[in-house]
């Protein structure tokens, strides 16, 4: 159980999407560290059970899960709950390297038509390089379309930490951070300066996607990504460099629209943060985000709530609300996430507090206007993966994967 | 993997005793670290292989070690013991062999994060200016060289 995990130790921060090219040609470092990086890669591509899983909801309330298995993403159902989940089914019919550590994870979303959409992350076997997939099932989990890479360009560099989200009418957007842009002759300029946000949307259900877009340059390379599906359409939520080095969140509509700098932090760092944010959309019409920051200005995990806004407009107002800040500070509350259904809004963190990790949950019956108190909702006393968050009229539950407990989706009381 | 790893636990726990050797860092070392350099100021830095920032940080730091072979340094890589090879290679390489090296020790890496400093989350390259007091004060990313000998030469200056 312990060895499972150790290849994930390695990268700590995985901040480098193609990094070593920016070395200065001619410093002695350079191959070296170059052997060094495709070493410890290698390593995290071999994971055979790597922890981090994805999860989502259908509208029959059944649990599904993705997660990788002997080097295959395997996709199950549970009709109780999480009590019991159907056979495992392989949505990659090779193995290979699907990454599931953290901040990279596989996706899932299912359509109001049942369709099952799955995306995740292709590691190739240069460091860092990867491509995004996506499959879907039109036969309700049972088989899967063959596996498609949705980064248009198909070259061997990073396309990472991949979002999905659907309408449940057709419509499927998948959002990556994309290190295409990086060249001979951006590679020794500031490391902050090529990688960007890039997405992918099909219009019917999966079966077909139209051309990349760049949807926002100048990205913070290693923090997960996310998409929520709102009455304007896909709008992406990740953390953005603003300036010359400030890492706070940023959002932007799929359809087009401006990127709206959401939270002010001001958290400058020359390094990596690898802690990413979330965000959903309820229905009203509000923007749910929570996020990670080390700022100046504030530092922690924070909640705040946007009404409807026309994110397409330049100029448009953001009516948020103040960031309330959630979990204990002490105890390294972390990697928060966030889902949303009709009024009803549930927020999971991870806490540790120096010797096991817990994970909690807070729950809004009103679209985050009041929140029950949190919830301690289980432990964990090896490594675990971080809280999903999965909630709909009738269930407010909790995902979470641990080495040493496996796989448990835990219900969370009403406030 | 775990036969694996917990080997090379054992055997960078047998022959790490000599300076400048690799060592197993785990959720007591830095208090036996202290102890050691009681009244000294040094500085620790948190690296991994896989960061980029981090191989300009021990660039810098190379460099300072060499101008300077007194300079109190404890480097500790957040990777894990089966990595040693590569980390020893990386520490030659920057020129920094000879300092205080220290690897991650425990299949939970957050609990070595928590004992060296409950505020830092994991972010690379991290690093602590001890002064004589061993006062700490906590950077986060690349830290900046002149600023460094600034600092070195003012806990000098303070004896």
């Amino acid at each position: 159980m312990r060895g499972r995990i150790i290849p994930s130790l390695a990268l700590v921060c995985l901040l480098p999407l193609t990094a070593w090219a920016q070395q200065p040609a001619g410093q002695a470092p350079v191959e070296d560290a170059a052997a060094r990086r495709q070493q410890a890669w290698e390593a995290r591509l071999a994971e055979q059970n790597p922890l981090a899983v994805g999860a989502a909801l259908d509208a029959q309330g059944r649990v599904w899960l993705a997660r990788v298995q002997e080097r295959r993403l395997r996709v199950s159902h549970s009709a109780d709950g999480g009590g019991s989940f159907s056979a495992p089914v392989a949505v990659t019919p090779q193995p290979e390297a699907v990454t599931a550590d953290g901040e990279n994870r596989p996706r899932l979303a299912i359509g109001a038509d049942g369709t099952v959409h799955v995306s995740w992350t292709q590691g190739l076997a240069k460091p860092m390089s990867a491509h995004i997939r996506y499959a879907r099932s039109t036969d309700g989990g049972k088989t899967f379309s063959t596996p498609m890479i949705l980064n248009d360009d198909r070259q061997i560099v990073s396309h990472r930490f991949d979002a999905l989200a659907v309408d449940g009418k057709g419509g499927v957007a998948v959002t990556w951070l994309d290190a295409r842009s990086r060249s001979g002759r951006t590679a020794n300029k500031s490391p902050q300066t090529d990688v960007g946000l890039y997405a992918a949307r099909s219009a019917d259900g999966g079966a077909t996607f139209g051309p990349n877009r760049r949807v926002a340059e100048h990205s913070c390379q290693c923090c997960r990504t996310a998409l929520a599906w709102s009455a304007q359409g896909p709008l992406a939520f990740w953390r953005h460099v603003f300036g010359r080095n400030i890492r706070d969140f940023a959002i932007a509509a799929l359809d087009g629209g401006p990127v709206l700098r959401v939270t002010d932090d001001e958290w400058e760092i020359d390094g990596c943060p690898h802690h990413g944010g979330g965000i959903a959309a309820d229905g009203r019409g509000n923007l749910h985000i929570v996020w990670f920051t080390n700022g100046e200005k504030r530092k922690g995990i924070y909640y705040r709530r946007i009404a409807q806004t026309d994110f397409s407009k330049t100029d448009a107002r953001l009516d948020m609300s103040a960031p309330l800040a959630l979990g204990d500070a002490a105890r390294q509350a972390g990697h928060p996430a966030v889902a949303a259904s009709g009024d009803r809004v549930l927020l999971a963190w991870r806490e540790f507090d120096g010797r096991r990790f817990s994970v909690w949950a807070m729950l809004s019956q009103d679209a985050g206007a009041n929140w029950g108190a949190p919830q301690k909702l289980a432990e964990a006393a090896q490594q675990a993966d971080y809280a999903l968050p999965l909630v709909d009229a009738r269930q407010a539950l909790v995902v979470w994967n641990a080495a040493a407990e496996g796989l448990r989706v835990l219900a969370v009381a009403k406030p | 993997m775990m036969r694996a790893w917990l080997f090379a636990l054992a055997l960078l726990g047998t022959t790490a005793a000599a300076a400048g050797q690799l060592q197993p860092f785990t959720d007591d070392s830095l208090p036996a670290i202290q102890k050691r350099l009681a009244g000294r100021p040094f500085i620790l830095t948190l690296w991994s292989l896989t960061c980029h920032h981090c191989a300009k940080e021990l660039q810098t730091l190379g460099r300072l070690a060499r101008s300077d072979r007194t300079l109190p340094l404890v480097i500790v890589s957040t990777d894990t013991p089966a990595e040693a090879r590569q980390i020893r290679a990386a520490l030659q390489r920057f020129g920094l062999a000879h300092v205080d090296t220290w690897v991650f020790a425990d299949a939970v890496p957050e609990r070595l994060r928590y004992a060296i400093d409950p505020s830092w989350r994991g972010e690379l390259p991290r690093s602590y200016l001890f002064d004589a007091a061993h006062r700490r004060v906590a950077h986060s990313g690349l830290i900046n060289e002149a600023q460094l000998r600034d600092w070195l030469k003012r806990q000098r200056a303070g004896g």
